[in-house]
């Protein structure tokens, strides 16, 4: 196999004595859609930040493209081509969608009308070329996550991060921000979930972790993992482990 | 013996101020930057009493601790819980409750500034304060009154928070809100409650130091701000010991600088106090570990 | 107009030089600072002007400017210092800063005439003059509101953490923030001095802290605008309303009182969510009725999906669109 675009070795983030995330590594190739699956405070989201280097991490190396970025600054890490959302809605209330959407582009190089044109076509990839004008707080719930998901992409990363995307949507929405994410791949972004919904992750993920107590506790093919006894257990709880 | 005895004094004022600021602040999370206009004017109200007829001492203290907690309940309930029912998240919460305490505190201000003319003011008792030579020092029955209620206070309000169920109820609040609302108590009450406390305890501060001073200015609560900021600070947020205990400590400090005739820097103290802890030790004293950095 | 202006001329300079004041520290509000280090920064430029002039021989423009300076490096060595502090922290810390500044004036002994100040620095300033510098830092300003900068500042306002993520460096902007305010604190500090021709302790103290929040607050921090429109209330409403000349702290603290719970993005605020809710009407006019039980922005991506086989990451590439339409 070549370089993974995004590898983690041994990744550890304790705060005092709790230890959120103990020993996670991963290697992600390029062009794939990557899940890992976790139950509430499994450490899923501080693995994220960790990724991301919104969290410190307490040890571990994180390497883009072969190269060792753990000790970059946050902001750093956008411009290396690592893009990402968060749980929640998070835009800028007085601004427009269009504003919200460039927004994600504002630090890169390009010139302003390749910024444009850029933007241009994301809104239209998912589908808000026509509310540009619109603030955040006149569109319902799915539709602002949309604008987050243009944001995240509009400066064409090569990876983006994805936290718990259909978190609080409904199966109409689900299944629309199912169909933004094919429609990335399609244009050949990697793509890291971390996701508790197990339905959806099996749905879209070609490969995919679970994580349990802040480490790994299987991986695969998403069916194999899904029937993995310990998944099972992290999911049922102690009942399911008395029946097996 | 004497400088002691002062420090001892003063570290009764700061604490009794300091006592409600870090009671609301450490608990219900209000940083009442009205505190200081509510004790200028808790006192300020005895003062217009008190000019009809001389008040026995109990009776101007219990003006001003009434009028104190009717203030801080008034603020709490038309200024900051609207305040906080308004805004997105904690943070801009925070700012804008101390925007609007600075706001609340020019509106007793002013109008004690313009009935007095600036000039200081004082409360007319028929409390006589008497002196007693101890050999070592002098003690007057003001100093007394003021070292008692302060330190009796402290402890009385340390004791109730730990051992009270709603002293427990506020210690929740104070480290974990959302937690305690699923505990189910009753935050609004509670709050009001607090606010009430925390006005009345600088209602009473007030009194006792225009009448231990004789008069003081309508300005002199917002010195005393910045100060109970440091001594909370200096503490530890959340910390009534620790607010006993930096109370004493910035008194103890500002009289060994007056002593060393460096009166002019006394302020310093206070000030410098916050940097120094701020950036050294930002739980301060006794504080429970806050993250105050991002 | 020309007798207007010649006869209001104070009053307009005085307009000015609190426009100044309070933009010291509405450009650290901008990016989510709370700091009032800009009045402390206000105190240190009008002392060294005020000395620059009576016991160094200075020229007007040569002693603000050197107050203007010294305000801005010891406000961005105090960011350096403190930057990291949050909220509350950070706002106490920099009003002790401020009344520090105070206190060192009154030890300051012959240099700095002690608590009675320094007398007879009048600096060669007009009212053009004045203008011109409020022009210049306005279009600078002006500048940093506008396009991609105007964005990115807004987000670390509103939300560092998702700055930090979109590659917006947050420290960055937040130590370049203290020295603006500092350097504009100084500026207005230089001004006012040689103006009056007079500084003492007692102006660097608390009370300029509320007046320089209280334009802001009511005016809007948002942008410099909101600084101008709390200015022109705060010099001018005096001057045309005779009971707000005798409660003037008074009606200041309710308006602060009331900014703060009602409108936490001030006048400004108002007037810009005014004109949004106009021109948005006004599109959705133009764009015919929509029902009123649909959401009128939804469009399903599911029905919509790009055909098999459309890929690529150029941009040029646009998918195939069959709800294209003009808002």
């Amino acid at each position: 196999m070549s370089t993974p675009l995004l590898e983690v070795r041994d990744l550890a983030v304790h705060f005092g004595g709790v230890k959120a995330v103990d020993g996670i590594s991963l290697s992600l190739q390029e062009g794939s859609i990557y899940g890992v699956l976790g139950p509430n405070g499994s450490g899923k989201s501080t693995l994220l930040g960790a990724i991301t280097r919104l969290t410190p991490a307490t040890r571990g190396d994180i390497l883009f493209e072969g190269r060792s970025y753990a000790n970059v600054s946050a902001s750093r890490v956008h411009h290396l081509g690592v893009g990402r959302t968060f749980q929640t809605v998070r835009l800028l209330e007085d601004r427009t969608v269009r504003d919200n959407v460039l927004l994600g582009a504002d630090t890169t190089r390009k010139s302003r009308a390749e910024i444009a044109e850029r933007a241009d076509y994301v809104m239209e990839l998912v589908r808000i070329h026509t509310i540009q004008k619109v603030r955040p707080s006149e569109l319902s719930y799915g539709m602002q996550r949309r604008v987050e998901f243009a944001r995240a992409i509009v400066s064409d990363p090569k990876i983006l991060l994805l936290d718990e995307p259909t978190a609080g949507m409904n199966t109409n929405e689900r299944q629309e921000i199912t169909a933004v994410m094919r429609l990335l791949q399609t244009e050949g972004l990697t793509q890291f979930i971390i996701e508790h919904d197990v339905a959806m992750m099996v749905d879209v993920c070609d490969y995919m972790y679970a994580m349990n107590f802040g480490k790994l506790i299987a991986e695969g093919k998403p069916d194999e993992v899904v029937r993995d006894e310990l998944v099972q257990e992290a999911y049922l709880g102690k009942r399911a482990k008395k029946h097996a | 013996m004497q400088d002691v005895l002062n420090a001892a004094q003063l570290g009764s004022v700061y604490l009794l101020f300091a006592l409600g600021m870090a009671l609301a602040w450490g608990t219900i999370g209000i940083l009442n930057f009205a505190h200081g206009a509510t004790f200028m004017f808790s006192a300020f109200v005895a003062h217009l009493v008190s000019q009809a007829f001389a008040l026995p001492l109990p009776l101007a203290l219990l003006i001003s601790v009434l009028t104190g907690a009717l203030i801080s309940v008034a603020t709490q309930v038309f200024a900051f819980q609207p305040i906080i029912h308004r805004s997105r998240n904690i943070t801009t919460a925070e700012t804008r409750i101390l925007i609007g305490g600075i706001g609340v505190a020019s509106i007793p201000l002013a109008i004690a500034q313009r009935m007095t003319h600036s000039a200081p003011f004082g409360i007319n008792t028929t409390y006589q304060d008497v002196v007693w030579d101890l050999g070592l020092f002098r003690l007057s029955s003001t100093s007394l009154i003021v070292l008692i209620a302060g330190i009796g206070l402290g402890l009385g309000i340390i004791f109730w928070l730990r051992r009270s169920k709603q002293g427990l109820a506020l210690r929740a609040i104070g480290v974990d809100s959302e937690t305690a609302a699923g505990m189910g108590i009753n935050q609004f009450f509670l709050s009001i409650g607090t606010m009430a406390v925390a006005g009345g305890l600088a209602g009473l501060a007030g009194a006792l130091l225009t009448i231990q001073l004789r008069a003081i200015a309508p300005e002199t609560g917002d010195q005393l701000i910045i100060k109970a900021f440091a001594i909370i600070v200096l503490g530890g947020l959340g910390s009534m010991t620790g607010a006993f205990i930096g109370s004493f400590i910035l008194a103890t400090v500002e009289t060994l600088v007056l002593k060393a005739n460096l009166g002019s820097w006394v302020d310093a103290v206070s000030f410098g106090l916050i940097f120094i802890v701020l950036l050294l030790r930002p739980q301060g004293i006794l504080g429970r570990k806050e993250v105050r950095r991002t | 107009m020309i007798d207007w202006y010649n006869s209001n001329s104070v009053l307009l300079q005085t307009t000015l030089t609190t426009l100044l004041l309070a933009l010291s520290i509405q450009v650290s509000m901008r990016v989510g600072v709370f700091s009032f280090a800009g009045i402390g920064a206000f105190g240190i430029g009008g002392y060294l002007a005020a000395i620059g002039m009576t016991k160094w021989q200075l020229e007007t423009i040569p002693a603000i400017a050197i107050g203007a300076l010294a305000g801005a490096v010891v406000v961005f060595l105090l960011g350096l210092l403190i930057g990291k502090l949050t909220g509350l922290y950070l706002g106490m810390a920099t009003i002790a800063f401020t009344l520090i500044v105070a206190v060192l004036a009154i030890n300051g002994g012959e240099l700095t005439g002690g608590a009675s100040g320094i007398f007879g620095a009048l600096g060669d300033i007009t009212l053009e003059g004045v203008a011109l510098v409020v022009l210049v830092v306005v279009a600078l300003l002006t500048f940093t509101e506008l396009g991609s900068l105007g964005r990115q500042l807004d987000t670390v306002r509103e939300d560092p953490e998702l700055a930090n993520s979109l590659g917006i460096s947050v420290t960055r902007y937040r130590r370049i923030s203290f020295a603006v305010s500092g350097l504009i604190g100084g500026l207005a500090g230089g001004i006012t001095t040689l103006t009056r021709s007079t500084i003492t302790p007692e102006e660097v103290n608390f009370h300029l802290v509320v007046l320089a929040l209280t334009v802001i607050v009511v005016g809007g921090s948002g942008s410099w605008v909101g600084a101008l429109i709390g200015s022109i209330i705060f010099v001018w409403l005096p001057t045309w309303l005779d009971f707000v000349s005798e409660w003037e702290e008074l009606i200041y603290g309710v308006l602060v009182t009331l900014a703060a719970i009602f409108l936490p993005k001030g006048i400004l605020g108002v007037i810009r969510d005014l004109i949004h809710r106009w021109q948005s009407s006004r599109a959705k006019k133009a764009a015919g009725v929509i029902g009123p039980d649909q959401d009128p922005h939804s469009i399903s991506i599911a029905e919509t999906a790009l055909p098999a086989g459309v890929g690529g990451r150029t941009p040029n590439r646009r998918p195939a669109s069959t709800t294209k339409e003009e808002s």
